[in-house]
């Protein structure tokens, strides 16, 4: 590498690039997560793109589990029930902790936890469940601490989970989506997608008295057969978008979403590979 | 079989009740008897006497998804000894295990895994092993040396339905099979006397390839073989045809449904597995089994053996003109050489 490419490197914002790609020396950068050093020179060991803070060089991977961050929105499913806590596995490196003092209790949004809590805690989340939540903090290990302390976050039913990998899902203004057919989305940053029956805001549980039984309860609604259909539907069109590995966001998946339905197919056309190519391609142009 | 994919309840009724609604409406789209798409290789393998690729249900842009499975079989021959342990039988013997990819079952312990490939080879080894499908021509020298065939077969992913990826891979490894030709070989003792110093020491005598009917000395005497160079690397496994196809059932009672994922595996407390032989289109059942705690009754399972009879002969089918088709483009790649 010349003297030239140092300066490109310097320059440029971010860069892509793959496992034996030599960066830069190692004499003038420090080697980030990501890389390596051989024979005096920075090179990378995944596929990324390449990161710098001042002399600190980095390459963030495109395939790899969910680096949590505070404040995202995660999809998790319940591994473990411990003491006081559940773990909850979100598609990262270690498993999540959900303390009990972190959820809302029934009875009142703020109060002391109870020893009867302790003792009937699957009475509010068992292992399977699956719960949308936000990160709190980390713990000293890097494990995540969730809290579910508001009305938007508890317990999922009414629908079911796609995980698609953890870069495709961008940061949002809102990952909580409602397409007009009926459907409900939480686009969780750590892959994980929930795809439900759309349950209108004024019948959300919990408005004002927050009626625990609601809250968490493993009883799923009526749901009739063309919301089926669409769940079903907006299933197949994350899946074709995240095996094209195109980011999903709430316009596009609108877009895709009408377009096949316009194109009037049963859902299971989308297995077909030239229809799921059609789709991308139709809704990639101008963009 | 415990499950290997944890679901919440809320989960488990929505597919329930899926299935359980008129029209049934699945995850996917799919109507209750769709498969997804399989596809299968044969010959992948290129050190194995026979082998076969399967996959069900893979994304078809970037292959990634689907369960996955790869079989392979392997002769090797065994020396038939009664009564010395060595297990070699007069006729030779076929022998199957399914070995898991930890990275196909990355939630289960080593142990349970274990558990799991325990769990899979024995029902292949309960079915394919069966003395009806015992192939013909796995003996080398009557009494004394036969073909072991091995069938080995490995999970590299699971998404669902894999008893089914298992028996249409060993069907197809099993198909493609070939068994060396062997030649057997006799040692003689020239008569003494008839030469000067190397006469007592033996002579290495080749049999003709024509052996007459009434020449029973070969039959007798044989002691060793040996494996004549052919274009074609041997003959087809006996019976090639019978091997039989599995076909789960997956039970909501009163309904149910073909080629379950994952999820739905999870959410469903029985399973159905029917493997069907069709000899010369007459149905044969070479197995049959049950998982989960859920129960049948007796009635319904006629229903459903008639049913699986139906879907079976489907996947016989269309297997066969795929395994065929594998075949014929086997032979005009060689005859461009």
């Amino acid at each position: 590498m010349d003297i030239d490419d140092y300066e490109d490197f310097d320059s440029s914002g971010s860069r892509l690039t793959c496992p034996g790609e030599s960066l830069t020396s190692s004499q003038a950068y420090m080697r980030g997560h990501g890389t390596y050093v051989d024979s005096e020179e920075v090179i990378a060991s995944v596929a990324g793109t390449i990161e710098r803070v001042n002399k600190l060089v980095t390459v963030r991977a495109i395939r790899s589990r969910y680096n949590p961050e505070v404040g995202d929105l995660v999809v998790g499913r319940i591994t473990e029930v411990q003491p006081r806590r559940w773990k909850v596995d979100a598609h990262s490196r270690q498993d999540a902790v959900l303390m009990l003092s972190s959820v809302n209790l029934p009875g009142g949004v703020q109060r002391r936890k109870l020893e009867s809590d302790e003792l009937q805690m699957r009475g509010f989340f068992e292992e399977g469940d699956l719960l949308v939540a936000e990160v709190q903090a980390f713990f000293s290990d890097g494990a995540m601490s969730l809290h579910t302390r508001s009305l938007k976050y508890g317990k999922l039913r009414n629908g079911q989970l796609v995980a698609v990998p953890p870069i495709l899902v961008r940061r949002l203004k809102s990952h909580f989506l409602t397409l007009p057919c009926g459907v409900d989305l939480i686009l969780g940053l750590n892959g994980y997608i929930w795809v439900s029956k759309h349950v209108k805001a004024s019948e959300q549980e919990g408005e004002e008295g927050f009626d625990a039984e609601a809250v968490y309860s493993n009883v799923n609604d009526e749901i009739d057969e063309a919301t089926r259909t669409a769940i079903s539907r907006v299933t197949h069109v994350i899946r074709v978008l995240t095996s094209h590995f195109i980011p999903l966001t709430d316009t596009l998946l609108l877009e895709a979403y009408e377009w096949t339905v316009e194109q009037e197919t049963n859902v299971r056309d989308l297995f077909q590979q030239d229809f799921g190519d059609a789709l991308v391609a139709s809704i990639t142009v101008g963009r | 079989m415990a499950s290997t994919t944890s679901l919440s309840k809320a989960e488990k009724s929505y597919i329930q009740a899926g299935l359980l609604a008129n029209p049934p409406t699945r995850g996917d789209g799919r109507s209750a008897q769709d498969f997804r798409t399989i596809s299968l290789q044969t010959s992948v393998a290129p050190l194995a006497n026979g082998s076969a690729r399967v996959s069900i249900g893979r994304d078809p842009h970037d292959g990634s998804g689907g369960t996955e499975v790869l079989a392979a079989t392997k002769l090797e021959v065994e020396s038939v000894d009664l009564g010395s342990g060595s297990g070699g039988v007069n006729g030779g013997r076929v022998m199957c295990s399914v070995t898991c990819s930890p990275a196909a079952y990355p939630h289960l312990s080593s142990a349970a895994l274990d558990d799991l490939q325990y769990d899979l080879t024995t029902i292949l080894n309960s079915t394919l092993t069966h003395p009806s499908l015992h192939p013909k021509n796995l003996t080398i020298l009557p009494g004394k040396k036969s073909w072991l065939l091995n069938l080995d077969l490995v999970v590299l992913v699971d998404s669902g339905n894999v008893f089914d990826a298992l028996f249409l891979a060993a069907r197809a490894a099993l198909w493609d099979t070939k068994v060396p030709r062997t030649r057997s070989v006799e040692y003689k003792a020239r008569k003494a006397g008839g030469g000067g110093e190397g006469g007592e020491k033996g002579d290495m005598e080749v049999d003709e390839e024509v052996v007459s009917g009434f020449d029973t000395r070969q039959i007798r005497h044989a002691t060793d073989f040996e494996l004549p160079d052919y274009w074609d690397e041997g003959e087809e496994l006996d019976g090639r045809d019978r091997w039989p196809v599995c076909v789960t059932l997956n039970l909501v009672p009163p309904a149910h449904f073909l080629d379950a994922t994952l999820e739905e595996e999870a959410a469903i407390p029985l399973r159905l597995l029917l493997m069907f032989s069709f000899d010369s289109d007459e149905p044969h059942i070479q197995g049959m089994r049950t998982m989960g705690n859920g129960e049948l009754t007796v009635p319904q399972l006629g229903e459903l053996l008639k049913e699986g009879e139906k879907y079976a002969r489907q996947i016989w089918q269309s297997l066969n003109a795929k395994l065929k088709e594998e075949e014929l483009g086997r032979i005009k790649e060689r005859n461009k050489f």
